[in-house]
């Protein structure tokens, strides 16, 4: 009996330590940090100074005070939900493509939407930096376009929509592996039922693959929505003075002005909205899952 | 809709080939083919810094991949024999996370706790946590799909834990590992985040390299050290897809 | 001259240039104990294992060894390769560069842990900031003879009375180059912000337009055209110096601190926000390419930041010897001088005067007469408070 606890705690144990000292422990220093005052100098002032403890909720009414901070929460929600959407839109009929073709094939066609993923994030994110860049082809072609309509010509990048479609570029392949293993499942005998019963293919569609699809549209969903909270490389290559999100406003906190404390009241805030995202996401699933 | 599941794949392809075509550009601008020449290649082999911050990369991916695979079995074991309800939190939430979160954590943890300059040390640290989390989940799926019954016959022949470890379930999970820690690898090597925060001033590795060419001067340079990173990464991917499929599946960065 | 073969530190971000030695001995004491992999040839595994061990140990030692080297942390383009290699003919030593285009880029770095410079060049008020959390190391002024060179106008600054750990390396002005002819052809006026801030000088320069992208320093040129100090601390001040600016960034093309030099000598940028030595150098760039054009620079006439920048010693630094030595070089008059000729920046020297180039000397932008004296403002240190609202509307900036 022993000797299996003793295997137990050995197996268990090393791992177990490593992520409480190096993942546990700094979150919970970044939480007390957010109630810290600023070092004069940068980074944190001593939890103890002048015989007292010297906390604050500061930093909180800080980001409460001005609504910029909000604002720019705001904001991030609202490109994490259209990278969202679009990647719904755009990884389905891939999803389902892949459902529909033969057992053999479907390997080499995951293996060909994961493939973009070997490369480097940042390589991603450079190639759209290219393609929308001023000189390319692509940026000439639309911008004669618009002129010649008598409109000024667009830039492309720099701007909110260099920003989306960078997002969706990097986070595309999260959505459709999480679809793809759903749409897997399903019965090809309800979508004959459904036929027979005179259904066309539109209704057959949206009456019972996408239903029976949502459990994996949420998974897939919140492997996108959440990343693209946080993210600030994108906005910051692809997008223009304008376009920060909480990523790069956390970035310019603990690298740029120092204010350590504001930084980590931003990442609690970053991280009380992915819970609450995540939350969401798993409840819903389980709703769906019910009526399944 | 097949035409529609195409042009997804085009949109996937497109820019990557872009990239790679460029590298081959005789031209200082991303704009207009000029004419083929391997000059950025050179150009690259002669890049002091490039070459440090590869070293740098390589350096710290093995020692990453070697520290975390070790981890990780050792995780996924445990999450799949002893159920324990804490560990997969602990080790899987880093993997689901915001990247920046950890970074962010990690250097204040780095700075004000342990005192510790940030450099090599630092990131080794930082992408031991988060791979760590993926070679956990990729043991434990497989342990998931295997019949107990060779466990226990092992046991029942009188077999110690350790043995049964050493003679049964290494070997049985063997191509797990090795996906596991190919790709632990390969994760280490792309970073770029959690490094950009943990890196200090005088460590760089090759993403922070490419990120500070592309804000400050972007040459066809880029172009070739991404081709090149992307073929390394590609060949890695395929060796560990070829161990183990479910690699693929998980394939969360 | 300064080519990009050297590239420059951002200010978001932490790369290395010049290898940097590693401070830690990343060895054997992270990697945990070896676990022989299985049946799977374990012999085969171990020996696999010593290797990488041997790797890592023997790249990260190869990189601490010792070597005359002196680390130096320097603003981009301040100082020249000819200076640099005269240094290392004459301590038979080598010269590791690194480099920041801002101060708060500087001393980010610094608090979060950098270390192993020797030597830095930060301004007034970042001296004060670095004096005040205890992170350099007393100059020995023993060691610097040729200290007397330096007119005492600059000595015994508010920063560090009595030069305890600093001595004056240079000085910058930041105020606005623009491109002669484009800005006669317009009509615009070229000695006052105004140009800068007013949409209706703006509306011709749509797009050509840059400024630096630095909190302190574009409030300051605000300020000044408001006719405060840039040392104001009054937030309501602060406001209307954020609302100037936000109505006139959609006319400016980008807040740059580094490529404008290329940018104002290929043409593409007609005026910019900037260092008087930075400009300089988009002078003689433009000059030597023949444009068809010319460089000019002028101070704002409401008034301009002044930026003393001068040498301290880091107390983690390695080789505070050669530090020492690198200092009393530059405070030679001809080594400054140097400097002052190579890149157009002020001159705190006595002794460099009889080496300038007479052309330079009359730049007033080198050479400060009094009416220009009195305009300038050198910058203070915020309290954290202040640089917590100052964050707060740079933030406001950049995205209204």
């Amino acid at each position: 009996m022993n000797k299996e606890k003793l295997t137990r705690w050995l197996v268990s144990g090393p791992p177990f330590l490593f992520m409480v000292v190096f993942f546990v422990l700094p979150a919970l220093i970044m939480v007390v940090a957010s109630f810290r005052f600023p070092g004069e100098h940068g980074g944190l002032a001593p939890m103890f100074e002048n015989s007292s403890w010297q906390f604050t909720l500061e930093t909180y009414q800080f980001f409460f005070s001005d609504f910029i901070y909000t604002e720019i929460f705001l904001k991030s929600f609202l490109i994490a939900g259209l990278t969202t959407v679009i990647c719904i839109a755009m990884a389905y009929p891939v999803a389902l493509l892949i459902t529909r073709v033969p057992k053999r094939f479907r390997d080499v066609m995951i293996l060909l939407v994961v493939l973009p993923f070997a490369s480097n994030f940042l390589i991603r994110v450079y190639a759209w930096m290219i393609i929308l860049g001023p000189q390319s082809a692509f940026s000439v072609a639309i911008n004669s376009v618009v002129t010649a309509f008598g409109f000024e010509p667009v830039p492309l990048l720099f701007s909110p929509f260099a920003v989306i479609v960078g997002m969706v570029y990097v986070h595309l392949p999260f959505m459709v592996l999480p679809l793809y293993t759903n749409l897997e499942k399903h019965d090809p005998i309800l979508l004959d039922a459904a036929q027979d019963l005179g259904a066309n293919a539109w209704r057959r569609f949206w009456k019972v693959t996408w239903p029976l699809s949502l459990p994996g549209v949420y998974a897939g969903s919140a492997l996108v929505f959440i990343p693209v909270l946080g993210m600030f490389a994108v906005p910051d290559i692809l997008g223009g003075t304008g376009d920060i999100l909480i990523g790069n406003l956390i970035k310019e906190q603990f690298l740029g002005t120092r204010d350590w404390p504001f930084g980590s009241t931003l990442s609690i805030m970053l991280t009380l909205a992915v819970l609450a995202i995540a939350a969401l996401a798993m409840r819903f699933s389980r709703k769906s899952l019910s009526y399944a | 809709m097949w035409f529609a599941a195409l042009l997804v794949y085009l949109f996937l392809y497109l820019p990557l080939t872009v990239v790679v075509i460029y590298s081959f550009n005789d031209s200082r601008l991303n704009a207009e083919w000029v004419g083929f020449t391997w000059r950025w290649y050179e150009v690259l082999f002669q890049d002091e810094e490039m070459i440090q911050a590869a070293v740098n990369s390589i350096l710290i991916a093995l020692g990453a991949s070697l520290i975390a695979t070790m981890l990780g079995t050792m995780a996924g074991i445990a999450m799949h024999r002893y159920k324990l309800k804490a560990l997969p939190f602990l080790v899987i939430t880093p993997v689901a996370m915001p990247e920046i979160l950890l970074g962010v954590s990690l250097l204040l943890f780095f700075i004000q706790v342990l005192h510790l300059t940030l450099g090599l040390l630092s990131v080794l640290i930082a992408h031991i946590t988060f791979c760590v989390g993926f070679v956990a989940i990729v043991i434990r799926a497989r342990l998931a799909g295997m019949d107990e019954s060779i466990f226990e016959a092992a046991r029942d022949l009188g077999a110690t834990p350790w043995q049964t470890f050493r003679l049964v379930t290494l070997p049985l999970i063997m191509p797990a590992v090795i996906a596991g820690a190919l790709m632990s690898f390969t994760l280490s090597i792309d970073d770029f985040v959690i490094t950009f925060f943990t890196a200090g001033v005088g460590v760089s590795t090759l993403p922070l390299q490419i990120y500070s060419m592309i804000k400050i001067a972007v040459t066809p340079e880029v172009n070739a050290v991404s081709t090149l990173l992307m073929l390394l990464t590609l060949g890695m991917i395929l060796l560990a897809a070829r161990f183990d499929k479910t690699v693929l599946r998980g394939e969360t960065r | 001259m300064l080519t990009d073969r050297r590239h420059c530190s951002l200010n978001s971000g932490w790369i290395a240039t010049a290898a940097m030695p590693p401070r830690n001995d990343v060895t054997a004491s992270t990697l945990k104990g070896i676990k022989p992999k299985g049946p799977w040839r374990s012999s085969q595994v171990v020996r696999l294992i010593k290797v990488v061990f041997v790797l890592l140990a023997t790249l990260t030692s190869s990189q601490v060894l010792a070597r005359d080297e002196l680390n130096l942390y320097n603003w981009n383009n301040y100082i020249s390769d000819e200076t640099v290699s005269r240094f290392e003919q004459s301590c038979r030593c080598k010269l590791v560069q690194d480099y920041y285009s801002d101060n708060e880029e500087m001393l980010a770095k610094l608090a979060a842990g950098a270390s192993g410079y020797d030597l830095i060049v930060p301004t007034g008020n970042a001296v004060e900031s670095l004096i005040k959390s205890k992170q350099l190391r007393p100059i020995n002024k023993l060691l610097l003879p040729n200290l007397r060179n330096i007119d005492p106008a600059y000595l015994n600054t508010a920063f560090d009375p009595g030069n305890r750990y600093s001595v004056p390396y240079a000085y910058t002005i930041t105020l606005i180059g623009y491109n002669a002819e484009k800005m006669h052809e317009l009509g615009l006026p070229t000695d006052t912000w105004a140009v800068v801030f007013e949409p209706k000088y703006l509306k011709k320069l749509k797009g050509r337009v840059t400024v630096l992208d630095s909190q302190r320093e574009l409030m300051s040129a605000a300020l000044k055209y408001l006719g405060y100090s840039v040392n104001d601390t009054d937030e309501a001040h602060w406001r209307r110096a954020r609302d100037l600016i936000i109505r006139a960034k959609p006319y400016w093309a980008a807040f740059n601190a580094s490529s404008y030099i290329k940018e104002l000598t290929i043409g593409n940028i007609w005026l910019a926000h900037g260092y008087s030595n930075d400009m300089f150098q988009a002078q003689m760039d433009a000059k030597h390419a023949g444009r068809p054009f010319n460089i000019a620079y002028a101070t704002p006439k409401e008034g301009a930041v002044l930026a003393l920048d001068s040498m301290v010693l880091h107390k983690t630094g390695p080789r505070p010897d050669l530090a020492h030595r690198f200092i009393n070089f530059m405070l030679e008059g001809k080594n400054s001088a140097e400097l002052t000729n190579l890149i157009g920046s002020g001159n705190p020297n006595r002794d460099a005067m009889q080496y300038i180039d007479p052309a330079i000397a009359a730049n007033k932008a080198v050479f400060l007469t009094p009416d220009i004296q009195r305009r300038l403002e050198m910058l203070k240190d915020l309290d954290r408070n202040q640089r917590r609202v100052l964050s707060r509307m740079w933030t406001e900036i950049k995205v209204r």
